[in-house]
């Protein structure tokens, strides 16, 4: 070890330096910004980093995150949703996304991932036998696929829809094309092209 | 800090920050390239959906003097191709360009035709029945641009003309090609191959339309994929992640 430098400060350096978007130096900041702060406010934060693992886990049905108290999710135990349609999502974060829209009343199915075999993400690793069990006991309307529009995302959709295509119940996905607010001049021709194919009856 | 303009196939993305994105492109000018996009995944981004994977875009790239990653200040769409959408198998077949392209060459070592090979082929993707045989002309042509084409037709070791012994030929994997009956021995990874597999690879290989031959059944295309496979797992120190994906 170098002279001068704490093992336990280089070790929480190394653990902030392994989060997202956390380089070195940013590292080295918060872990200095910790070893300032009073006691109670560190000893606060590793208590809520201990506690969202032990206390935080997946809903056994939809898969989004729910307290290990219940079983269920807060939406999936919600009896004002509508059950028979479910809404498919890359991350929990894309279901907070949704929720946040406050337009959607059916449930979700939350695939904990995206079909990314380049990356190591594949059919297996996305919970997809959850998903069709849920559309086998027969309760199920209709199938949203709210997946990102991009390729992977195009992608995660069409292994899901291939999945379901035996059980009979419709499969949708979100519409794609201009956003409100925007103006057509700086539409890519992408955008207009699925604006085009996307059309709707005025 | 010059900027430089490209047409680049997108065959790596990696999310970075809360709204940008690091790129890899293989470009028809440059070869392969990587640079940082600011604010890529915010929905009014310049970039207007033009770092999607295996999409054709016209780049724009901001080169840093430094080790600092090249910045990546513009990418128009220029192509999209549809046929990954719609099938799956076509879309593991894209995944497997994007991967060889993305592993297999060298920053900055610009291949034109091989861009062009890899443009043609995401193409037609999506017609079924000459997918496969595509992508092993692809994985050739691929070989072939970056100097590791195996030796086909005489001694990969000695250069004498080859012959079957009976109907199988020696292939050295490690070796590059077919192997004569006197250096076989004592060579590494050394496979057997038959002589109507050896013939197929050879179509495929050629530039004019044998590759399309229906006598190239799905029998003789199986062991074409499983040695191009050898071949390319081989030179890239692992085996493909997406080959597992394609079917023969």
């Amino acid at each position: 070890m170098a002279s001068g430098r704490l093992e336990a400060l280089d070790r929480l350096i190394e653990a902030f330096g392994r989060l997202p978007g956390v380089g070195a130096k940013s590292a080295e900041r918060l872990a200095h910004h910790v070893l300032k702060s009073p006691p109670e406010e560190a000893l606060a934060l590793a208590e809520a980093i201990r506690q969202i693992k032990e206390r935080v886990h997946h809903c056994r049905t939809c898969y989004h995150l729910t307290e290990s108290s219940e079983e269920l999710c807060l939406i999936c135990r919600d009896s004002s949703r509508d059950p028979g349609v479910i809404c498919v999502v890359e991350g929990s974060r894309d279901l907070l996304a949704l929720e946040r829209a406050g337009t959607y009343r059916g449930v979700y199915h939350v695939l904990l991932g995206r079909l990314a075999p380049l990356q190591g993400t594949g059919p297996d690793s996305l919970t997809i036998d959850g998903l069709e069990e849920r559309v086998a006991s027969g309760k199920v309307r209709e199938v949203i696929m709210a997946t990102n529009p991009n390729l992977e995302g195009d992608g995660t959709a069409l292994l899901v829809a291939n999945r379901l295509a035996d059980s009979g119940v419709p499969i949708t996905r979100l519409a794609r094309g201009l956003a409100s607010g925007s103006v057509l001049e700086f539409a890519n021709k992408e955008m207009l092209a699925d604006a085009f194919s996307g059309r709707q009856c005025f | 800090m010059p900027s430089v303009r490209t047409l680049g196939l997108v065959v790596r993305t990696v999310d970075v920050f809360e709204t940008s994105l690091i790129m890899t492109a293989f470009t028809r000018d440059l070869g392969k390239v990587s640079g940082l996009a600011k604010g890529a995944r915010r929905l009014k981004s310049p970039m207007q959906g033009g770092l999607d994977l295996l999409g054709v875009s016209d780049i724009v790239l901001l080169h840093k003097a430094s080790d600092a990653l090249d910045l990546v200040t513009e990418a128009v769409p220029v192509e999209r191709f549809a046929s990954l959408r719609r099938d799956l198998a076509a879309l593991y077949a894209g995944y497997y360009i994007a991967e060889l392209l993305s592993d297999l060459t060298d920053f900055h070592d610009p291949h034109p035709r091989l861009f062009d090979a890899a443009t043609v082929t995401l193409r037609h993707l999506g017609e079924p029945l000459l997918r496969s045989r595509r992508v092993l002309r692809f994985e050739l042509a691929c070989l072939r641009e970056l100097g590791l084409m195996p030796v086909l037709d005489a001694c990969a070791h000695c250069g004498v003309e080859v012959e079957a012994e009976g109907d199988s030929f020696a292939f050295g994997l490690a070796t590059g090609g077919v192997l004569c009956p006197s250096c076989r021995t004592g060579q590494p990874h050394v496979a057997t191959l038959s002589g109507r597999t050896l013939g197929a690879i050879r179509a495929l290989a050629s530039p004019g339309n044998a590759w399309r031959d229906p006598e190239l059944g799905p029998g003789s295309l199986g062991a074409v994929r499983a040695t191009l496979g050898a071949v390319i797992s081989h030179h890239l120190g692992r085996r493909p992640r997406l080959l597992p994906f394609l079917g023969a």
